[in-house]
Formats: structure tokens, sequence, C-alpha cells
């Protein structure tokens, strides 16, 4: 059995003084996608960045990619976790071309990855458009863009397709089989229990700041 | 731990009582009459600024050390009590400075120095009182602490250089007054008494903050709602009333 | 993974493109400075000799006052996801301080040059010594700028920051102010500013030793 690729034992997160998630336990096993639906407020986007590292527990532990996410090591396994929030996060200023490889020259591609990257994405024809000038669903796709320049070995999508068009789903469902089929893990947050259809193992449902298996 | 603060508190009364008595005992001063008395306050209310300071400064390092809690309580409890004594410090130079040099204010690299160290003090305590989260609060705090400590001294020279080289007319100085025995005797109760009150506020306002972090901890606990709880199913029958 | 210095270069350069794009500092900043240096003589008095005495002083002033805004600026994409995003890329935090101390110290040495001739047009200020601005623009814009970017980074992405930065930076600045102009006035008098020079030298290295410091505990999720 080789080691988990999210493991969060007894987490509790408080946001300044109110908690948000107590008592959770939840581990994704090598090449496993897991669904987890929660109404609005119910901590969802507070559980996926605890493991995007971007957020410490308050009680508990998490570990990521083998890596404890209070230690410097996170700072080693981020670029190999593809997070995508529920807020676009280009460089409003930049280009879609120019956000790309800014992201490419961090992560160490050539430039050739990003115009084939865009191209993957179909914004081979806009990449010369700012990203404040795109729509929220441009705004995405550049986004995936990002997670095919280096292939991410967990993915973090927090509504990531919500409000895409039929495509662009599918370049979800792509990513996803993708990082599975790769031996990864991914955890797929959104509200409804559905989850568009996505090819997930297993949903779970957070309520009342812990996990449950989803009806 | 409640006795030994109280005794503190009644030995901090006691010596706040025993330097008054003792600083209006002493007879007025040759040269500045009854305002040399200003000092009694004056000189306590510096020396207390930069312990008080000192102390958050060590209490910051020790907290990025250690990363226990108890030592930030105690860097901003000490900064609050330095903040008012650097204040107290600077309206007491003033009201002395009116009748001795005729201004309020003068340009003296002490005098720059006191009032940058009571501005960096209170930006201190913005910042503290800006991040809500305990850890976050300690861990930005102690930071800005480690840079004030990497600042401060180049400060202190700049304005000691720049001043050096506007040297104008020599003022009257505390220092130069003449220091029989009784008043000395007094000067020096005047410093352990604030020193005590010092020691007394500390360990008072540690407690009260620990205390704080007591009740968080057992809200916390017990069965505080999420933040989720606070969002139920949309009624709207309950909206056609 | 890249090298440090190949980072701090990038996130630079990411920087000043949103700058470029934005025009925030010399397109709303740098107005907004030279109205000061308008202001303020209307409110003292026109007094030319006056002017002349005070105008190097006050330009530095105006200078450390508005610079701190660099640091604050909207198009350096410090909040919310775009900070997220640059973290999951995976750049060190002393990258990423650097490179934007560095962006932000362009940017305060386009602001001191359009400013000078601002003053020196209002003030008719006397400036000697032009060769020695060569070291001693760049030196105080570095200063401000890793300054600004540290305090920055310290009070994180608090609701009261856009007020809170100043007042954690302005004191913390007098060095700087107090080297910039007596270095001024002392080629005004034709005496050696290598002291001021130096201040401002130890100044840099400090604040440059204690970014790299304090960018890894900075970071810390929260």
């Amino acid at each position: 059995m080789s080691a988990p690729v999210v493991s969060l034992r007894a987490l509790g997160v408080d946001l300044g003084r109110t908690p948000v998630l107590r008592d959770l336990d939840l581990e994704v096993a090598p090449g496993e996608a897991v669904g987890i639906s929660g109404a609005n407020g119910s901590g969802k986007t507070t559980l996926l960045r605890v493991a995007a590292t971007l957020l410490t527990p308050t009680t508990g532990t998490a570990e990521v990619l083998g890596v404890d996410v209070t230690s410097d090591a996170r700072f080693d396994v981020r670029p190999t976790i593809g997070f995508i929030g529920h807020t676009p996060s280009l460089f409003p200023h930049l280009t879609l071309a120019e956000n790309t490889s800014f992201a490419a020259e961090l992560l160490g591609a050539t430039i050739s990855d990003v115009s084939s990257a865009l191209a993957q994405v179909g914004l081979s024809a806009a990449s010369s458009r700012r990203a404040d000038h795109c729509s929220f669903g441009m705004q995405r796709r550049a986004e995936f863009a990002t997670l095919l320049l280096a292939p991410p070995r967990l993915l973090l999508f927090d509504e990531a397709q919500a409000g895409l068009d039929s495509g662009a789903v599918e370049l979800v469902d792509h990513l996803l089989k993708d990082v599975v089929a790769r031996g990864g893990g991914a955890i797929v947050v959104s509200h409804q229990r559905a989850h568009g259809g996505l090819p997930l193992d297993r949903t779970l449902e957070l309520d009342n700041g812990n996990l449950e298996v989803a009806a | 731990m409640t006795t030994r603060i109280r005794l503190l508190e009644i030995g901090a009364f006691a010596g706040i009582a025993a330097a008054l008595s003792a600083a209006l005992a002493v007879p007025p001063e040759a040269t500045q009459g009854d305002l040399a008395r200003m000092l009694f306050v004056h000189v306590p209310s510096i020396w207390l600024a930069y312990l008080s300071f000192t102390v958050t400064l060590v209490a910051s390092a020790a907290y990025l050390k250690t990363k226990s809690l108890r030592w930030d309580r105690a860097a901003g409890a000490s900064a609050e009590i330095g903040v008012v004594f650097t204040g107290a410090a600077i309206l007491s130079g003033m009201i002395w400075g009116k009748p001795t040099w005729g201004v309020w204010w003068t340009w003296d690299a002490r005098l720059v120095l006191t009032a940058v160290l009571f501005f960096v003090y209170l930006g201190y305590l913005a910042l503290r009182r800006s991040t809500e989260d305990p850890t976050a609060r300690a861990r930005r705090s102690a930071i800005f602490g480690m840079l004030a400590v990497v600042q401060i001294p180049i400060v202190h020279f700049s304005v000691v250089w720049w001043r050096t080289l506007h040297q104008q007319a020599s003022i009257a100085r505390p220092g130069g007054l003449e220091m029989d025995p009784p008043f000395v005797a007094a000067f020096l109760a005047a410093l352990v008494a604030f020193t005590v009150v010092y020691v007394a506020l500390l360990v008072r306002r540690i407690e009260l903050a620990s205390t704080e972090d007591e009740i968080e901890a057992a809200l916390r606990r017990s069965d505080l709602p999420v933040a989720g709880a606070a969002v139920v199913t949309p009624d709207l029958r309950s909206a056609d009333v | 993974m890249i090298g440090l210095r190949h980072q701090a270069a990038a996130i630079a350069r990411r920087d000043l493109l949103s700058e470029m794009r934005s025009g925030e500092v010399l397109w709303v900043i740098a107005p907004f400075a030279a109205i000061a240096l308008l202001l303020i003589p209307l409110g003292i008095g026109t007094d030319v000799p006056t002017l002349r005495r005070i105008g190097p002083g006050l330009y530095w002033a105006v200078v450390l006052l508005f610079g701190i805004l660099v640091a604050l600026r909207q198009s350096a994409d410090n909040a919310g996801p775009q900070r997220d995003r640059l973290a999951m890329l995976g750049a060190d935090p002393a990258a990423v301080l650097a490179g934007r101390a560095a962006a932000a110290a362009v940017l305060l040495i386009a602001l001191e040059v359009v400013l000078l001739p601002v003053m020196l047009a209002l003030y008719d200020a006397p400036i000697a010594g032009w060769g020695w601005l060569l070291a001693l623009v760049p030196l105080v814009g570095a200063a401000l700028a890793m300054l600004g970017t540290l305090v920055s980074a310290v009070t994180g992405p608090s609701a009261t920051r856009p007020a809170l930065v100043p007042l954690l930076v302005a004191p913390l600045a007098i060095p700087i102010l107090l080297a910039a102009t007596q270095a001024l006035e002392g080629l005004r008098l034709g005496e050696s500013i290598l002291t001021w020079l130096l201040l401002l030298l130890t100044v840099n290295l400090a604040l440059a030793v204690t970014g790299v410091l304090v960018a890894r505990p900075l970071q810390e999720a929260g």
C-alpha cells in the first residue's frame, strides 16, 4: 500500500475566531478522485486550501504528497499541486500568453510548451488578450493551460467546472482522468452532489465542519 | 499566583506613595526650583520606555524560536505599557521644557529618538490589532519587532550624526543639576517604584491575556457551532407573510 | 525548479509589466506627489529664498511619504487569488520578496526622477554635484522599496493595510530621509557626502539581510 496523496487527521481549522472545520479525517489514496459537496459556507474552500498548503491547521495534522503542510518542504511540493480556486487567479493586466509564460518560467517549462498548452485549451487565437478583458470561462481555461505545462500529482478543484461550456467541462474531465491514471490524487469540491458528472471514485458531504459519506 | 500578584500591586502602590513623598520632601533644587521635581517622573518614564521595548524584543525573539504564545502575550503586554510610559516621558519632558527652554519641543537627538520609539510602538500595537488570528498575529508582530531591532540602531546613529552636524547653542540639560544626597535618594526611590509598577502591570496584563486565551480555548472545546451551521436552506414560504 | 535569481527576476518583470499597463505609479502616484510639492508653498508662503532653502528637504520628504504608496499599489497584485497563484507556482518566499522589492525600487527611482525637475522648477533650489545623484537616487529608491515591501509583507492582506503600512514604514525610514537630505545639503556646501552614502548602503544591506531571514516565516499560511 503506497502512501496516501492527502492525509488529514483530526483536522480542525479556525478562521479568525470562528471554527470552520472540526475533527475531520480524510485520506486520498494514489489514483483516487474524491468529490466533496456541501452547503454554502460549510468549509469546502477551507478544506481545499489546507490541502493546497495555503492554510495551516489549527488542530490536528495535514500531510500532502508526503509533506507536513506546516514544514518548509511545502514550498517544494506546491508546484506539483494543481489548485484551481473558485475565483480566477490570473494577473489581470497580463495577457493570457503572458500569464501562462510567467507560470512556465517559474515551473521551468519552455515557451513552446506555452503555445501548445494554450492551443490545447483552445485559446491560441485569444492568447494576446489581457486577462481582465476575458470572460470567466476563458480565464478558467487559461488556468487549465498552466496545469498542462507541468502535470500535477494532486488536483484540487474548487467549483472548477461551474460556469464552463461543455468543451471546457471535458477539459476538466480530461485533467482529472490524467492525474488519476498517473497515480496522483484529486479532490473536487462543489455545491452539487452530482459534481457535474465528473468521474469520481467516491463522494463525501461536508456538514457541521465534518465529512460524511454522501447519501 | 493571585496572592503574589496582589502583593506585587500593594508593593507598587507603596513604592509610588514612598517615592511621591520623597519627591515632595526634598528641598527645591538650586537653579530650577520646584521644576526639577519633574525629573522624578520624566527619567523613570524614559527608563521604562526602554525597558519595556527591550522586553518586547526579547519576548518576540523567544516567540519566533519557541512558537509559544506565552512569549507573544508578554511581548504585547510590555509594548502596551511601553507606549504609555513613552508618552508620559515625552509629555513630562515637554512640561519641563516649556519653562526651561521656552519651547515645548526641541530637535535634540534624544527627543527625536523618543518620539520615533513612540510611533514604532504605536505601529506595533496597530499591527497587533489588525490581525485577528492569534498565531498570525504573534508571527507578524514578532517579525516586525525583529525589523525594528535592525532599523532602530540605524535610526539612532543617523539622528545622532544629523545633530552633531547641526550643533546649536548648548541647552540646559537635566544632567547639569546639582544632585545633593536627598535628591539622589528620592530619584532612586522613583526609579525603583516605577520599575515595580511596570512589573505589576506586566504580570497583570499577561495574566489577563492568558485568561482571554483560556476562555477561547474552552469555547473551542465546547460545542461552539462551526461557521457553516449559520447557513440553512432558504425558506421562501416565510417571506410570503 | 529554477534558481532563486531567475525566480526573482521573473517576478520583478511581471510586476513591472503590470505597472506599465496600469500606470498606477507614474500616472497616479507621481502626479499626486507633484501636487504636494505645489501645495506646500501655497500653505507656507511663496518667499523665494525660503523655498530655495527648503526645496531639497521637502523633495525627499515627499518622495518618502508618497513612495510608501508604491508598496501599496494595486498593480502589485499582492492579494487574494493572485497571491495564492504565485505561491502555488512554487516561487520561493525570498525570491518573491526580492523580486517585488526590485520592481518597487525601479518604480521609486522613476518617481524620484520625475519629481526632481518639478521641485527644481517650483522651488528654484540649487543642486550641486549632479554626478553624486547617480548614486544617491538609486540608494534611496532601493532602501525605501525594500522597507515598503518588507512591511507590506509583514502586515499581510489585512483590511487596515493601506493605513497601517505608512504608519509602520515612516518612523523606520528616518535614516533614509536624513541621509538623503544631508547628502544634498553636503553637496551644496561642497562637503564630502560619503558618510551619508555609507549610511544608505548600511540601510540597504540591513534590510536585504532581514528580508532573506524573515521571508519564510512570513510566508507561513494564514
